[in-house]
């Protein structure tokens, strides 16, 4: 009984065997007539989705002034605190960010700093690899970050909607009325 | 004391109480815009809304309108109140403009914080925000109207809290607007606080703004070191560099508020003219070769004319850490003093004042607002403790009676009595007032022969201090011995510095003053002289014009004195904020200031205004300070000195693990140590010099901060009676020069009839300092085209 049981099982096991074989090598056959999957990379270099999270830029309102305000919320939200800032009046009244500092080698790219951004000015870029020689090269600058376009949302002005009269004079932001005549004796 | 049950929790709170408060007091916080503490209810936001299930009051009420009764039953978290208030912070929402990201109230916003705790996000009402004009409120406050929300703490802080009224509310309905009547800065010398009690971005601190967020600031308890109150603070600092003072509750002594000189005057910390470095012979060096130069340099004197030939000198302005530090150190080496005071008759002052504490007899800020008749004797409120013109306007809101003696004009937000009297008189008008004499029209017109037109006040006011409950006397330390023998008044000294009565209390009874300090290095006695945090010029002219008799002076501070320019040995010292300390305030309360952030040349200075240096391992610039009573120690090392181990606790009977939040009054006060003589008309004739503090630069920090410098008067002012003027043939208004030594001031002359006869007021500021007790026509002259 025991013998019996035993031939059958190694015969399956030949089969198989030889099956798995000839199937592997008709998978390495047909692949060797198909397109290649693999890109050259860096030779060619994929077009990455438009919300991948790589490098950080601050991008500009449609009037091409800085967009951002140095609200403190993108260092508030950084989990590795990599991003520091101080921010000032401008000449125009404006706030904005006397100097402003990403370190890239230790960002993570998690993308809270652009979440927590209420003017859009911070973004993550599809751009995921650039390598330095020194690592303090990582360490990005105003200057470094700030580009002269809007990034993923171009027709955003923070400006046009705050009520302050930095930009517009005051009544004259998107759903506003005109100020209250304080000294009217209207009813 | 009502017995009530707030969220299924029983509570007893005193009678009165709201239930906003009750509770608070069992840590439940209801959500809140116009109710605050200190300012009452008012009823005006609605968002305290909780439901009364049981008891007198039933259904949806606001719980800052409603006292503790008995048998109430409250539920904060209602499904009806959660809803009623979620509609309430939709409502104010309605109007808010989206600003948070550039304003500088967001991070700690009651706005913010309740909106989101009241779960509203998404704006549903689709009509146009209502918006204003804002003003320019002066140097303090930025004024942003679109973010009101109409809870009306500012008013009733401004006008019924402080008594001011060019700020306020104007027009109607849902038009109604928080300001002046046209922009201009706010008259107020406690406008600061606007900026802590406005709930939203609507009042923000104006010197501080685009500076940073409160999440990224270093903060830590501090005390107030520009008047002898010792008001409580809290200090943010952030890149190295203090950029915001606010008032920290402290019931006993500020209650939740401080003045402008107290919230305004930091800047001396991070100023570019600190000195930072220290110095040999003017060179700048590192500090262990300072510090062995002061040692042997000090040790030569030592050698060559004996352990007496050294004197050290410290000042009101330090620390008792400091001044403990000091005092082991001179014990140490047997050397002089240490001397914190200019003469001997302003110690013995200070102390007297200390002494006639005893026996429960001082009062704190807050029982002078509860106070039912004070009497400022020798003491201008707002200019000597302006925050002691605040509790004098609670009181007086109760009704009590306030009378100001002085020389010098008073204003004050409250309805008094000022007695301009000269200093010799004060000692007669509080005999008359605090019953040490029968105060009838006969007694009172032997007192003032002179001061006819003062006869009417006395007559009215000193029945009414007959017959006070609970009046307070409060005294300038020369005028110590007026202190009342009746038990019933309380006692309040207003001393000159933060930690005079610190001083007072380290200073051995015998240990000489600067005087006798300046008198010895005349004499050749003295040739090694320690000035620690002490600016000599400011403390006694004559020590100034005595240091160069002297071989080596080392000093040991962190304003750029005078004295620092003259040193030969300069050692960096660290301001409050960076070592902490303790300060014992005017009524002998030890409050402990803890440090805020490590010395260091600000972020701003070291980047140039641009991203800070990029470096790596470097050392950061200005960090060689240290505290005070460290580099004592180490003093006394590099001397070979066996420097004892003192602990303030030796002078106050309170050690520093004993001091409480709240303070802890000194158990040690001097033994009454035989009061200054009553100050005397000067002989001859000549006008009594008075020195006068303005709100800012007047004290020994604030004249070293930019901000507050700016804010004082461009030019000085010296005041005299009509009569006076007249006599002196001057007329208001005249350009005059001051002769003091051998120096002469340019100053205008201001002729009122609230400056005492015989009386010449002029700033209390270290040039003026030189002046004689009493001055005529050589020293106050026309000023020649
Ligand atoms: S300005 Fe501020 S404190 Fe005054 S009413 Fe408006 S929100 Fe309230
Ligand atoms: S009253 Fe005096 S202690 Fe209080 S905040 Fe003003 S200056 Fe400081
Ligand atoms: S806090 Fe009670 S109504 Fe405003």
């Amino acid at each position: 009984m025991e013998e019996k049981k035993d031939k059958t099982g190694l015969l399956r096991e030949v089969l198989d065997g030889a099956a798995g074989l000839a199937g592997s090598y008709a998978a390495t056959l047909t692949h060797l007539f198909r397109r290649p999957v693999t890109e050259q990379y860096p030779e060619y270099k994929r077009p990455m989705p438009a919300r991948t999270r790589g490098r950080i830029i601050l991008t500009r309102s449609p009037d091409g002034k800085e967009r951002c305000v140095a609200c403190y919320l993108c260092s508030g939200a950084c989990p590795v605190n990599c991003i520091s800032m101080q921010s000032e009046e401008g000449p125009d009244g404006r706030r904005r960010a006397a100097w402003f500092r990403i370190n890239f080698a230790r960002c993570i790219y998690c993308g809270l700093c652009e979440e927590a951004c209420p003017t859009l000015a911070l973004q993550l870029t599809p751009e995921f690899a650039f390598c330095k020689d020194a690592i303090e090269d990582f360490v990005y600058e105003k200057e470094d970050l700030l580009v002269d376009h809007g990034g993923k949302d171009p027709d955003y002005d923070f400006y046009a909607h705050a009520g302050v009269a930095a930009g517009r004079p005051k009544g004259e932001h998107i759903g506003e009325d005109e100020p209250v005549d304080v000294k009217s004796i209207l009813p | 004391m009502p017995d009530l049950i707030i969220d299924g929790r029983p509570v007893r709170v005193p009678k009165g109480t709201p239930v906003i408060a009750a509770a608070e007091s069992l840590g439940i916080v209801i959500p809140r815009f116009c109710w605050h503490p200190a300012l009452g209810a008012a009823g005006a936001c609605r968002m305290c809304a909780v439901m009364f299930l049981d008891g007198p009051v039933k259904g949806l009420e606001m719980s800052c309108m409603v006292p503790a009764a008995d048998g109430m039953v409250v539920e904060t978290f209602h499904p009806e109140a959660v809803t009623f208030r979620r509609r309430v912070v939709e409502l104010l929402m309605a109007n808010h403009p989206h600003d948070c990201p550039v304003c500088d109230e967001g991070g700690h916003c009651l706005l913010q914080d309740e909106t989101i705790s009241g779960g509203h996000a998404l704006r549903r009402f689709p009509g146009r925000k209502r918006t204003y004009l804002d003003q320019d409120l002066g140097p303090f406050i930025q004024h942003e109207m679109n973010r009101c929300i109409h809870c009306y703490r500012c008013a009733r802080f401004y006008q019924e809290y402080c008594g001011y009224l060019d700020f306020g509310p104007m027009q109607n309905a849902n038009r109604v607007y928080f300001g002046r009547f046209a922009s201009g800065p706010l008259e107020s010398p406690f406008s600061g606080n606007l900026a802590d009690i406005c709930p939203t971005g609507t009042l923000t601190d104006k010197p501080g703004r685009y500076k940073s967020r409160r999440w990224d600031c270093q903060r830590a308890p501090s005390v107030c070191p520009h008047c002898s109150l010792g008001c409580a603070t809290v200090a943010l600092s952030r890149y190295r560099e203090v950029v915001r003072v606010e008032a920290r509750e402290n019931p006993a002594v500020n209650g939740h508020f401080i003045c402008d000189r107290g919230r305004y005057s930091f800047g001396y910390a991070a100023s570019a003219e600190r000195p930072r470095q220290a110095r040999a012979d003017g060179v700048p060096t590192s500090m262990s070769t300072a510090l062995a130069l002061a040692g042997t340099r000090l040790g030569g004197v030592v050698e060559a004319f004996g352990p007496e030939a050294v004197a050290v000198v410290g000042s009101a302005r330090s620390s008792l850490e400091t001044q403990t530090a000091l005092t082991a150190l001179a014990r140490a080496g047997g050397w002089r003093g240490p001397a914190f005071f200019a003469d001997r008759t302003e110690q013995q002052a200070v102390a007297a004042a200390l002494a006639a504490l005893a026996g429960g007899r001082a009062r704190s800020l807050a029982e002078i607002g509860q106070a039912d008749a004070v009497l400022c004797l020798g003491v201008s409120p707002l200019h000597d403790a302006p925050m002691l013109a605040l509790s004098l306007r609670q009181a007086a809101r109760a009704g009590a009676v306030v009378a100001v003696a002085d020389p010098r004009p008073a204003t004050l937000p409250l309805p008094f009595t000022h007695l301009p009297l000269a200093p010799d008189k004060l000692p007669g008008a509080a005999a008359l007032l605090t019953g040490a004499e029968a105060a009838d029209a006969a007694a009172i017109q032997r007192a003032l022969p002179l001061s006819p037109e003062l006869w009417p006040a006395l007559e009215r006011l000193a029945p009414a201090f007959a017959a006070a409950g609970n009046p307070v006397l409060v005294f300038a330390p020369a005028l110590a011995a007026q202190a009342p023998a009746d038990a019933r008044f309380g006692l309040f000294p207003v001393l000159c510095g933060p930690n005079a009565a610190g001083a007072a209390l380290v200073a051995d009874a015998d240990a000489p003053a600067c005087d006798d300090l300046a008198r010895a290095i005349e004499a050749g006695e003295v040739k090694g002289l320690v000035l620690a945090e002490a600016d000599a010029a400011a403390l006694s002219p004559r020590l100034a014009a005595a240091l160069p008799g002297l071989e080596t002076l080392v000093v040991l501070d962190h304003l750029p004195t005078p004295s620092f320019a003259a040193a030969k040995v300069f050692l960096p010292t660290q301001t409050l904020f960076e070592s902490g300390g303790t300060l014992c305030n005017n009524e002998a309360r030890l409050q402990y200031a803890a440090p805020v952030a490590p010395p260091g040349e600000p972020v701003s200075r070291d980047g140039r205004g641009g991203h800070p240096p990029r470096d790596y391992a470097r050392k950061l610039p200005g960090t060689d300070p240290l505290p005070a009573a460290a580099l004592c120690a180490v003093l006394a090392l590099e001397m070979g000195l066996d420097m004892p181990a003192l602990s303030f606790a030796a002078f106050t009977g309170v050690g520093p693990e004993d001091v409480a939040p709240e303070g802890t009054r000194a158990t040690r006060l001097p033994a009454a140590p035989t009061a200054p003589a009553p100050p005397s008309a000067p002989p001859g004739q000549g006008l009594v010099v008075v020195r006068d503090d303005a709100l800012f630069a007047t004290d020994a920090y604030g004249r070293y901060a930019p901000l507050a410098r700016a804010q004082a008067p461009a030019a000085s002012v010296v005041r005299l009676h009509p009569d006076d003027a007249a006599g002196l043939g001057l007329a208001d208004g005249e350009a005059l020069t001051v002769t003091v030594g051998d120096r002469r001031i340019e100053a205008t002359l201001a002729v009122s009839a609230a400056v005492a006869r015989g009386a010449a007021v002029v700033p209390r500021l270290p040039g003026w300092a030189g002046l004689p007790a009493a001055i005529g026509p050589e020293t106050l002259r026309r000023r020649q085209p």
